[in-house]
């Protein structure tokens, strides 16, 4: 399993988050969990990229957070998606289409 | 939008850097509890859950530093601990510090200074509007003798520019201020005049503050006298009366009517304390080239077309530009920038001198490059320790730029202040109004070339010691103590060479123009130059238009002055020995078989006594006598010089020269040429004529150009003898001040003033080159001494001599010395031809100028080569061995 999240593209990562977060607010634990969990375990995002991400993208102005409860009383700080994190989830979803797309006709092709 | 916010996520986590901190701490806390929690809800033993969550979790501090890296403002964090670092370290080792700041005070201050006169001269835009449209005009002639420079226009061709050239707005100005006499109800005040034309003042865009500028009828010969004062003048002397413009003031004892004020810090290149109408004509003064050229190109129109327009209109002239001397020579005039016109003649001094302070900089930066490569090699454990832990060659090199940086400002903000002092120095140094520019300010841009030319030193040392590191063996760094291989050692001698070879070239060039000097200041004068005290005064007035006035003035005050106790002889003449005199032209030989060649001859008058009280020898004939009145036979004295150029050296004693007798033969003295410059100093054809006999015709012009001089002769110091001699000219005419009282010697060194400044700034700088190359020399020698210790220790113990050991450390900076005085010998063989045009009296390749550079250089290196080296006496072989 670990293996195969070495081979996590540039700018995955951030699609990933953005991705996980969608409407929700999660903290660290539970975004790298939803990203195991909507990916079905194929990547497994650890600490040591997670948070530099995470910080980065909150000076981006992508993310928002605030600290709040865990389900555990754990306090935590949460992340959720702001007005320009929206839109760049879009942005990247459209352009990680057009490369997927691009990509399978280029190995399909003879 | 995206901008903004990383602005201020950057401010926020610089300036709240504590906050952010404990945030991302207690985040990455909570992280690895929660993990914790759910490794213990699946059972795993609390100690075995928390141990395995920090090992998944890749260590919390690498987590934090990966954050930390990809923050915002990451890289100003980083730059602000290398900056705090490189503080700590230049902080640990102040020798070093303090002597690379000073060092770069020194070379750098050399540069702002220097670099501002060029600013000033050069590049700074003259002070007007649209100074890119002010332009003067140039005679180009081609043929056997080429010239090409600024020339001054007479009458005709003044009038043709004025009418003919419609691209032109042009004016005229005498060439210099000339002196005159203000008169007020108490005193008289002797003021400098300029006479300028009627759009002077427009093509310089001035506005006056108060009245106007000249009119057309002002401008016209026998026009209304009018004057316009300057700020100060006006502030000064009429306590700024704001109703000054029509009043009437006495100027050369004659009404004229104020009708302008000239606004404050307006200055004009005559730089005068106030401006009368020239009422140029091709009568007069008009008939020679005696006009100086100003022009404003109007709205729409082209150089191209004002130069055809000049060089037509020009052509127009029923007698155009005779060349007797030049057959067959092609003359055309075209503009050039006024800018260009004012400095032309500075240009090569100031920029011999720019080369000059660029090699100080050079040779500063050789000796840091050397300085920094040592502590470098001090600091490899230090280095060696740093990448073995991990941090890359780009911090290491990093790290070292940073240090270097700040050093280079630290010394660039020290050369600015050296610089400001410089300048004063230098500033004051000049004589008045020797530059053509109101002030020299460090502006901005002589800031922006310090602040670019620190960078460059730090990169320039800098680079030397980074290369360096490049190269760096981590295991034999860390294995062996001994630092600086052979090669390093071989480097710093190739900087060594340099830079004395860049001080031997200073060196000879300042002694070439130091021989200079003393040739021209010891040639001999021709006369007894000691006890001489002289005084000049203004005689530009309608009073003196009379010639029986005049004389009467001359005879009464001379005669009074040969009346103060102590006062052997006194005379009056209308130029002195080194100064310039009026150049009259056209003169023919009357008689003999010369008869009908004219001459062009400097011309003065004097007084009968005049030989006699400046002493200078007769060579044939007599002297001037009161019994040469203005209604005797017209006679006149020559020179040696005048003899031999148009008399072939044959005694002219009875010849006549323009129909006036000669009646003595006298010997040269230096003057200030004027007909054909070779030398600042030198013998000029010279014609003496009795001041009883000056025609009428020329008494009012010469007195326009020229302010005679008093001389009085003292056998000893007389008390009070210049408020004698004020006394014993108010006797003859209370309305006349002197202007100031010289010796021969200040005249001397007045005439001499650009070579003197020439030789201070270059011989200070040939000094500071000298002990820039005498501190690396010593520090090359004084660091090996200090590498070698253990082996001169062993050298020692096995039986070396000191002396011998003192010999074999010393060779390094002897042998680098003297490749360095060989090379610089090379240079300057190349480099110096270059002064050809400023030496006079010796040759470019002197000999006694280039041996003393040579000794001088020898002798400093050899200093600064011993006294590190004395340090070996010190060793004590025992001592060293043991340290081991």
């Amino acid at each position: 399993m670990s293996s195969k999240q070495t081979n996590l593209l540039q700018g995955t990562l951030d699609l990933l988050i953005l991705k996980a977060l969608g409407p929700m607010e999660l903290h660290g634990l539970g975004i790298s969990r939803r990203i195991e969990q909507i990916t079905h375990g194929t990547f497994l995002v650890k600490p040591g990229s997670l948070f530099p991400a995470l910080h980065r993208m909150e000076e981006a102005g992508w993310l928002s957070s605030f600290w709040g409860d865990s389900e555990n009383n754990r306090r935590a700080k949460f992340y959720r998606l702001t007005k320009a994190g929206k839109k760049q989830l879009d942005v990247e979803t459209e352009e990680w289409t057009r490369v997927a797309l691009a990509m399978a006709n280029a190995l399909k092709a003879t | 939008m995206k901008l903004w916010s990383r602005i201020r996520s950057t401010l926020h986590n610089l300036f709240q850097k504590q906050q952010v901190e404990t945030q991302l701490d207690d985040e990455l806390r909570s992280y690895a509890d929660m993990v914790t929690d759910e490794k213990i809800a699946a059972g795993i033993p609390v100690p075995e859950a928390r141990r395995t969550t920090l090992v998944e979790l890749g260590g919390l501090e690498q987590v934090r530093q990966k954050v930390r890296e990809g923050r915002a403002g990451a890289g100003w964090e980083r730059l602000g601990q290398d900056v705090r670092y490189a503080i700590r370290q230049l902080r640990r080792n102040p020798g070093f510090t303090i002597t690379v700041v000073l060092t770069l005070s020194l070379s750098i201050g050399a540069n702002t200074a220097i670099f501002s006169i060029v600013n000033a001269l050069m590049l700074k835009n003259l002070p007007y509007s649209h100074p890119e449209r002010m332009g003067t005009i140039y005679t180009r002639i081609t043929g056997t003798h080429s010239s090409d420079e600024r020339h001054k226009i007479n009458g005709e061709q003044w009038e043709l520019l004025r009418d003919n050239v419609p691209s032109l707005l042009s004016a005229i100005a005498g060439s210099r201020t000339s002196g005159i006499n203000l008169q007020s109800d108490s005193h008289a005040q002797y003021l400098h005049a300029g006479r300028i034309s009627q759009h002077y003042l427009d093509v310089l865009a001035v506005r006056p503050l108060l009245g106007r500028n000249f009119s057309a009828a002002e401008d016209l010969i026998n026009g209304p006298k009018t004057v316009i004062l300057s700020y100060n003048l006006w502030r000064n002397t009429f306590n700024s009366n704001p109703n000054i413009v029509g009043q009437s003031i006495l100027l050369k004892s004659d009404p004229y009517t104020v009708i302008g004020v000239l606004p404050q810090g307006v200055t004009t290149p005559l730089n005068a304390d106030l401006y009368t109408a020239i009422q140029g004509s091709r009568k007069g003064e008009g008939a020679g080239t005696n006009f100086q050229v100003i022009t404003r190109l109007r709205d729409g129109a082209t150089w191209q077309q004002a130069d055809a327009e000049i060089n037509h209109a020009w052509s127009l002239r029923p007698h155009p530009y005779q060349l007797e001397d030049n057959p067959g020579g092609h003359v055309t005039f075209y503009s050039m920038p006024l800018q260009k016109g004012e400095t032309d003649t500075l240009l090569p001094q100031a920029l011999t001198l720019m080369l000059a302070a660029i090699s100080i900089l050079l040779i500063a930066c050789a000796n840091l490059a050397g300085l920094t490569l040592v502590r470098i090699l001090r600091r490899t454990p230090e280095i060696a320790t740093r990448l073995a832990l991990g941090a890359s060659r780009w911090q290491i090199q990093r790290q070292l730029w940073v240090e270097n940086l700040l050093l280079a400002i630290l010394g660039g903000i020290a050369g600015v202040a050296t610089g400001f002092i410089a300048l004063r120095g230098l500033l004051l140094l000049l004589p008045e109004n020797y530059l053509p520019v109101a002030d020299v300010h460090l502006d901005g841009r002589v800031l922006a070339f310090t602040l670019l030319l620190s960078l460059l030193t730090s990169i320039l040392f800098g680079m030397l010691p980074v290369l360096v590191t490049r190269r760096f063996d981590l295991r034999s760094a860390l294995a062996s103590r001994a630092v600086g291989g052979a090669d390093h050692l071989r480097l710093r001698q190739v900087l060594i060479i340099g830079e004395v070879a860049l001080t031997v070239v200073l060196l000879a060039a300042s002694g070439l123009l130091i021989r200079t000097l003393i040739h021209l200041q010891t040639l001999p004068p021709g006369f007894n130059p000691n006890g001489v005290m002289t005084a000049r005064a203004s005689l530009d007035d309608v009073r003196y238009h009379d010639p029986a006035a005049f004389q009467k003035m001359l005879q009464q005050s001379v005669a009074a002055m040969q009346q103060i106790p102590g006062v052997q002889h006194a005379a009056a003449g209308l130029s002195l020995p080194y100064e310039r005199s009026m150049i009259m032209g056209g003169l023919p030989i009357s008689d003999g078989k010369e008869a009908g060649q004219k001459v062009m001859t400097d011309e003065t008058y004097v007084t009968p006594g005049y030989f006699e009280t400046l002493e200078i020898p007769v060579l044939s004939g007599r002297t001037f006598t009161d019994a040469d009145g203005p209604d005797t036979e017209q006679v006149a004295i020559v020179n040696q010089t005048f003899v031999r150029k148009f008399f072939h050296g044959e005694n002219p004693v009875g010849r006549h020269l323009n129909k006036i007798r000669i009646v003595g033969v006298v010997q040269d003295v230096p003057m200030a040429p004027g007909i054909d410059p070779d030398a600042p100093l030198m013998g000029e054809q010279l014609v003496y004529i009795p001041a009883s006999q000056v025609p009428p015709s020329l008494l009012a012009m010469v007195h326009v150009w020229f302010q005679p001089s008093w001389i009085v002769r003292t056998s000893g110091p007389v008390e009070g003898l210049t408020a004698q001699m004020q006394r014993a000219l108010a006797s003859a005419d209370p309305n006349t001040p002197f202007s100031g009282f010289y010796s021969m010697r200040d005249l001397l060194a007045k005439t001499l003033a650009t070579q003197r400044v020439e030789v201070a700034l270059l011989s200070t700088m040939a000094a500071l080159a000298l002990l820039l190359s005498a501190i690396g020399i010593f520090a090359l020698v004084a660091n090996i001494v200090a590498q070698k210790t253990r082996e001169i220790g062993i050298r020692i113990a096995l039986g070396s001599s000191i002396r011998q050991a003192m010999t074999h450390i010393g060779s390094s900076g002897a042998t680098a010395t003297a490749f360095g005085i060989v090379l610089g010998l090379l240079l300057s063989a190349a480099a110096l031809r270059a002064m050809q045009s400023v030496l006079y009296g010796i040759n470019v390749y002197d000999a006694p100028s280039l041996l003393t550079a040579v000794a001088v250089l020898t002798a400093i290196a050899l200093i600064a080569t011993t006294i590190p080296t004395l340090r070996i006496a010190r060793i004590d072989p025992a001592k060293t061995l043991r340290e081991e």
